[in-house]
């Protein structure tokens, strides 16, 4: 190459240099075993390639409540008695230790597996940790938000904030040396929201903030699950739906195998197996799922707000009152329609939006653009195939975080955190 | 000016991106979704048309049974769960594992019958080795030798030995403090009880009326080693997973 040619060459890769530093996991020196982002998502990583967590009894932990939303006792029917106070988990470590949020994901309860794993990941490392449901599940929505229609990331955020100063102001004798944050998938979008409000509130001074897998184009991210339930599945005709060719296919791997045993690797060795699901499958089980969470927020932000889109307004609610009614109604609802029907109206009313591309702008990593880039205590963790990106999400990223972006090559939607190599990156995010 | 390949070669150096077989875009993204097979419009309904016919389970009791629920979660975390952890608490864990391995023990005598009943040969011999390697080797049944000598726990239970002669599930039922059954398996419960007492294996059904505090154990020991908890689907529609869940999940134990 002539000596010109060279400097511009130089010169670009210059330009390019943010791209250069982002710190690409190399496939071939990345072992884990599930190279279907599908399979990834759904199956997670094999218990042999798991690391070694501390056991249930060497865990210093319960669950507590707040009243953070009083009001709630009367809004809400009686049969809501067990989400009219906001409940946590707390890890405690004997004597002063860091202390680590935990922002569960879409819909995801604080106790559910994947908050769980991270809490003893980082419990084993010596954190004290506290687990938060999602702002978009049903427990939250009802016992902490504070206008019950999540997906205002902002609003999301403030709420969050509010129930993490109300968690650590019930435990005063908690001896904590620092603050840190993480959140996967929704809750990594959250994190970073949470984390630029801390810069003006100053209440936690959080020294580290990891987001695991999040959403960038949040809207991106909806519409992609909503489009997995319309994947065409062979097996199913009018007699039979999904879920029995699904079912079927179980049945007959437990008839081969002799007998029933569900375990961890129960999926793993089902994908192995004669009965294993394709693609599409895989795709509409991931899409039916996130669709039980669209109808859970629907019916319950409707439910709360008194909007009367699906449950008539002052219709009486008890106990014993079947609420397979709301459910039919709610489960027609996906993002699309909750975003439209629900998030759009009162973002317009209450913020004076006006178009669809402003909320997108707003709700999304976009909106924190500046902050990701200039505040270094950030780093965001991401799979090159994740089902809920679209292109140019990855391009944001790289733009933005630089050399605070880790791209792994497999993993699906969140399927490579409890690999090894995932979990000891993550504690030596945090000790660094 | 400098040719076209050279910058894409040169872009191509800066950003030292990986080649893999997904064909990744320029920043590296797979594109996941690209190679599905999608319904062209857009409008297929299994999704919905899946679920509304999962939420069809016999429920005529539903009033009732959403109540007997509600009593359910409530006596869990309030009376229930308390007492399991105040267990957990105070037991080494080795006799929490003798004491599950011990009422285990018990529990594969109508393992045994219901296997017979419903003609497994294999399953029935291989429950009988277990009760006979348990009960000697294991000291009536305080280890399990079994199960680390592959013979694996094979539950089966009058409900499903009614399943497989073809008795219908009958309407869905939530028994106070026993959790999701249906009336086809609520008769097996009583079933496999009676039958328990009368076969009185190591005495400890006699023993039991005598010392309500083994029954109390036994009860303690299956809440401590049975993972569910209310709430933890965190959906308002619990109840009607719950249905569903226990429904498939029968239907599943019978076809195996």
């Amino acid at each position: 190459m002539p000596v010109p040619t060279r400097l511009i060459c130089l010169l670009l890769a210059m330009l390019a240099s943010p791209l250069a530093l982002t710190q690409d996991v190399d496939p071939r020196t990345y072992d884990y075993p599930l190279s279907n982002p599908f399979e990834a998502t759904l199956v997670g990583t094999p218990p042999a390639l798991r690391p070694s967590l501390p056991a249930e009894r060497d865990i210093r932990q319960a669950d507590y409540q707040i009243r953070l939303r009083p009001e709630r006792e009367f809004a809400l029917p009686e049969n809501f008695w067990p989400v009219k106070k906001m409940r946590y988990r707390l890890a405690q470590q004997r004597g002063e230790a860091p202390l680590i949020f935990i922002i569960a994901g879409t819909g995801a309860h604080y106790a559910s597996s994947t908050p769980e794993y991270l809490k003893k990941l980082f419990y084993g490392a010596g954190f004290h940790v506290v687990q938060l449901s999602s702002p978009t599940s049903y427990d939250f929505i009802s016992a902490a938000s504070r206008f019950a229609t999540p997906g205002l990331s902002r609003e999301d955020a403030d709420d969050l904030y509010r129930a993490m100063q109300a968690v650590r102001a019930q435990h005063p004798r908690l001896q904590i040396s620092e603050y840190h944050l993480t959140g996967y998938s929704l809750g990594g979008l959250h994190a970073a929201f949470v984390s630029e409000l801390d810069e003006t509130r100053r209440s936690f001074n959080f020294k580290r903030v990891l987001l695991l897998n999040p959403p960038v184009n949040l809207y991106t991210s909806v519409s992609n699950l909503d489009k997995l339930v319309q994947t065409r599945v062979e097996g199913i005709d009018s007699s039979t739906t999904f879920y029995e060719v699904i079912l079927g296919k179980l049945t007959r791997y437990f008839q081969e195998k002799g007998y029933v045993d569900i375990n961890d690797a129960l999926l793993y060795d089902f994908q192995k197996s004669r009965e294993q699901l394709s693609d599409e499958q895989m795709a509409m089980l991931i899409g039916a799922v996130f669709r039980f969470s669209a109808a859970d927020i629907a019916f319950t932000s409707d439910l709360i707000n008194r909007r009367g889109l699906i449950t008539p307004i002052n219709e009486p609610i008890r106990e014993g009152t079947s609420l397979s009614p709301f459910f039919r109604e709610a489960l027609q609802c996906d993002f699309e329609c909750y975003l439209t029907e629900q998030l759009m109206p009162v973002w317009q009313a209450r913020h004076g939006g006006q178009s669809l591309q402003q909320l997108i702008d707003e709700v999304s990593l976009y909106a924190l653009e500046d902050y990701l880039q200039s505040s270094d205590k950030l780093a965001v963790m991401h799979n090159a195939d994740d089902l809920i990106l679209g292109s140019g999400d990855l391009g944001f990223l790289r733009r933005t975080l630089g050399p605070r972006l880790t791209l792994y090559p497999f993993g699906g939607h969140c399927g490579n955190l409890n690999y090894h190599v995932n979990s000891a990156a993550i504690l030596e995010f945090f000790r660094g | 000016m400098v040719k076209l390949p050279t910058v894409a070669l040169c872009l191509l150096l800066g950003t030292g991106l990986a080649q893999a077989q997904h064909t990744p875009d320029e920043d590296g993204f797979k594109q996941p979704l690209q190679h599905l097979q999608f319904n062209p419009a857009l409008d297929q309904h299994e999704f919905e048309r899946s679920s509304l016919r999962a939420l069809r389970v016999h429920d005529p009791l539903e009033p009732w049974n959403r109540r007997v629920y509600h009593f359910n979660y409530r006596f869990d975390e309030w009376v229930f769960l308390p007492i399991v952890e105040g267990y957990r608490y105070v037991t080494p864990s080795l006799v929490q594992s003798g004491v599950s391995n011990f009422f285990g023990n018990l529990g594969d005598v109508p393992n045994l019958l219901n296997s017979l009943l419903q003609f497994k040969g294999k399953r029935s011999l291989q429950t009988s080795a277990r009760l006979l390697l348990n009960t000697t080797l294991g000291i009536a049944g305080l280890w399990d030798p079994a199960t680390r000598m592959g013979l694996p726990k094979q539950k089966e239970d009058f409900g499903q030995t009614l399943g497989f002669y073809g008795v219908p599930a009958g309407p869905y039922l939530m028994l106070p403090l026993l959790g999701p059954s249906n009336l086809r398996d609520t008769g097996g419960l009583v079933m496999d009880f009676s039958l328990a007492s009368q076969v009185n294996w190591l005495n400890v059904a006699e023993a039991s009326r005598q010392y309500p505090a083994i029954t109390l154990l036994e009860v303690v020991d299956q809440r401590a080693t049975v993972n569910f908890r209310y709430g933890q689907l965190n959906s308002p529609f619990e109840y009607e997973k719950l249905r569903y869940f226990y429904h498939e999940s029968r239907q599943l134990l019978i076809a195996e």
